[in-house]
């Protein structure tokens, strides 16, 4: 099966700023791609490269199969995307604006759009300019749901969303990626949102690709350990893939890695330590690696 | 003054290119008071600090743009004795801009006559100078105010009560100055009752409008219809409606103020009603600068290329201000033959009048990448080269070849500009590139 997206050493500049250097990936249909990064990471930037918003500086990336930047009209119709900042037209009505880009599709689902402005509150009849921000945002999410796209980008969809609403988007996201079929990527700093929904996490660090790869290995990989010594002064030793490390009299608290049983069994042989393994969750882990 | 000194400072020197101009329109104004104090019959060298002042003037040329953001930003809500702070900076910068006018100009008068050791010996020329430079000084604070509020609508006013607004203000800027040169009715005292009724009703009302705001809001609602029917850009195609170029008949309505008032001020002199409508020409295809971040949203919804798109959205732009020109045109020849304007005037003011909004047209269309230099040599160059081919047109002893043959370079720079704009759009890069809004979220 075709990827829904694959790049490979994707670079980016704005003059002689670097904002994304060597990134490469693949997401699949049936992907939901938590995009984790610092401001200024690259994330919108990464983004806007699938979306041919953009062009990279080096590498290439291709959307089913076409170069993002040509990409044809049946392959962009199979797009959908939720803007970081919306691109509603003030004057519209959210009716008007609804209609407006439902015209630019051959298929729209008119009742999932209907059933979920009733079920998010969205009033039709609404000025767009006299909206919250928040409601804004769900109009916005609303405009790249209704022709059902088979990959939805979503560049910090919820920031501006209150937790009822946010709840709402996030089951309504579980019930467009549960049929396997479509690929969503979506950025957000709510990292229990994307500990919730996402089964494959990047973590971009100073505009490369840090970490890639499902969950479940994220955790399984990036561990804090708690090394204690047999004595009262805990002997020098080195830990593989370390991050950082606390030493105090004969505990050590470590964060490592790629870390491995394997690499556990050698290291309480080679340095006479007991080690226990301690799991952490997405947040802590993406703390750990920006520290 | 602190806040103040730093708004003031920032508007000059906020980036590279306005502190270039900046620095060259100081070293120019200075250089040019100089020669005209040091060298006798010199007045000729007026032109140095001319252009000196021109640089001033666009290396603070974001004045407008700022002071609006920031006036309109949360953070002039809660910092104290912000909006007075803002209207010091605006009035400080209009200062500084109109000093040099009332320095380089009785300069350029002592130079020409006796001298300045001489003029300091005689009280009555000493007066006369003096004089001079108060009334050279207080129209040029006049003139600056409102070139400034010009500047404004034109990069944030992008709407049918901008461009009224803004063919207004244009009209008003021309017309009043050359009245009172006219009737010799301009004084320091007049300049005075003027700047002062102008920066007092603006001040209050600036720094009273977050209250009248909120009034507004409240008498909002029963005259909703109202703004829903002048808001009208529902209509019309999708593609059109996301460009902004739906409703071309806003576009023309625009013009009937502006036009009525030139009925009543100019009359039937062919000269001045082709400049002014070449200006207005001018004025409405440069609306097309909106459209490259606009077309943003469209990128993802249709069958385009980058390519493609731009041929689409060229088509959107000329179906608009086709509707404009149009009416531009018929205005034109209608006034001509009540007027009796002679044949070549008329012959040669109907291109001239298209070659002004297809300049525009694609210098606007050209900004994919914001103001840079070729984009501001480029606009000052539309802007006037129009207007000056005007005065050829309309004089009677102008050589009809030399006429033809600088239409004909407007022509040629025209299909240059569509060929740049062109190239642009098959690299746009919509990241750097984003609708108004967004920029003015981010500015905010």
């Amino acid at each position: 099966m075709t990827d829904a997206v694959a790049a490979s050493g994707l670079g980016k500049a704005f003059g002689a700023r670097q904002v994304l250097q060597d990134v490469s990936f693949g997401v699949s249909p049936g992907d939901v791609v938590g995009v984790l990064g610092k401001n200024g990471a690259g994330k919108t930037t990464l983004l806007e490269i699938m979306l041919g918003y953009t062009p990279p500086t080096s590498g290439g990336i291709r959307v089913f199969g076409h170069e993002s930047l040509e990409m044809p009209g049946d392959i962009k119709s199979r797009i959908g995307f939720v803007p970081q900042q919306d691109e509603l037209l003030d004057q519209l009505t959210v009716r008007d604006q609804l209609r407006v880009i439902a015209s630019f599709y051959a298929r729209w689902d008119f009742a999932l759009i209907d059933r979920l402005c009733t079920e998010w509150g969205v009033d039709v009849n609404a000025r767009i300019k006299g909206m919250s921000v928040g409601e804004r945002q769900k109009l916005s999410i609303l405009l790249a749901f209704g022709h059902r796209p088979e990959l939805l980008i979503l560049d910090e969809p919820v920031a501006s969303l209150d937790p009822i609403a946010r709840r709402q988007f996030l089951e309504q996201l579980l019930a467009i990626s549960a049929d396997g079929q479509r690929a969503i990527v979506f950025s957000s700093h709510i990292v229990s949102d994307i500990e919730r929904l996402a089964n494959r996490i990047w973590i971009l660090k100073d505009g490369r690709l840090d970490w890639q790869g499902d969950l479940d290995s994220l955790k399984e990989s990036i561990v804090r350990l708690h090394i204690r010594g047999t004595g009262t002064e805990l002997p020098q030793f080195r830990i593989p893939g370390v991050i950082n490390v606390r030493r105090d009299g004969a505990f050590a608290t470590a964060v490592a890695r790629d870390w491995t049983p394997e690499a556990q069994r050698a290291l309480e042989k080679s340095a006479s330590v007991q080690i226990e393994v301690e799991t952490l969750g997405l947040e802590e882990i993406f703390l750990e690696l920006h520290r | 003054m602190n806040a103040v000194a730093r708004l003031v400072w920032a508007y000059f020197m906020g980036s590279a290119l306005t502190r270039t101009l900046t620095a060259i329109g100081v070293v120019l104004l200075g250089l040019d008071v100089f020669i005209l104090l040091a060298q006798p019959k010199a007045g000729e060298m007026l032109w140095v600090g001319v252009f000196g002042l021109i640089a001033l003037f666009v290396g603070s040329s974001w004045m407008p743009l700022m002071f609006a953001r920031l006036a309109s930003s949360h953070a002039a809500r809660v910092m104290p004795g912000a909006r007075a702070k803002l209207l010091a900076s605006a009035f400080v910068t209009v200062l500084l801009v109109s000093l040099p006018v009332g320095i380089i100009v009785p300069a350029a008068v002592v130079s020409d006559t006796s001298g300045l050791t001489e003029v300091m010996r005689d009280p009555a020329a000493l007066k006369y100078v003096l004089k001079l430079a108060a009334i050279t000084f207080t129209s040029a604070m006049i003139f600056a105010g409102w070139m400034y509020v010009v500047l404004w609508m034109l990069t944030s006013k992008r709407s049918l009560k901008g461009l009224v607004g803004t063919l207004i203000l244009v009209l008003l800027l021309t017309l009043l100055p050359v009245r009172e040169i006219r009737d010799l009715s301009v004084s320091t005292t007049w300049n005075l009752q003027q700047l002062v009724v102008v920066w007092t009703v603006f001040g209050a009302g600036f720094l009273w409008w977050p209250r009248v705001r909120a009034g507004r809001l409240r008498v909002d609602q029963p005259f909703g219809f109202v703004n829903r029917a002048l808001s009208g850009r529902t209509t019309g195609r999708e593609f059109d409606v996301l460009l902004g170029t739906s409703n071309p008949w806003l576009g023309v309505m625009a013009l009937v103020v502006p036009l009525l008032l030139m009925t009543y001020a100019v009359g039937g002199a062919s000269t001045v009603w082709l400049f002014f409508l070449t200006i207005f020409s001018t004025v409405t295809g440069a609306m097309s600068g909106q459209v490259p971040g606009r077309s943003r949203a469209l990128w993802l919804r249709g069958t385009w290329s980058r390519a493609t798109l731009f041929s689409a959205v060229e088509r959107s732009v000329w179906w608009h201000n086709a509707h404009v020109l149009g009416a531009l045109t018929l205005v034109f020849v209608g006034i001509g033959l009540v007027g009796g304007f002679s044949v070549p005037v008329l012959a040669y003011g109907v291109p001239l009048l298209i070659l002004g909004s297809a300049l525009s047209t694609y210098l606007g269309l050209a900004a994919t990448q914001g103001l840079r230099w070729m984009e501001i040599v480029c606009a000052i160059a539309v802007m006037f080269a129009p207007m000056l081919l005007t005065s050829f047109i309309s004089n009677m002893h102008a050589s009809l070849v030399l006429i033809f043959a600088l239409e004909s370079g407007l022509f040629m720079l025209a299909v240059l500009l569509r060929h740049i704009a062109r190239r642009r759009w098959m690299k746009i890069d919509w990241a750097v590139c984003r609708p108004e809004r967004m920029m003015v979220i981010r500015g905010a």
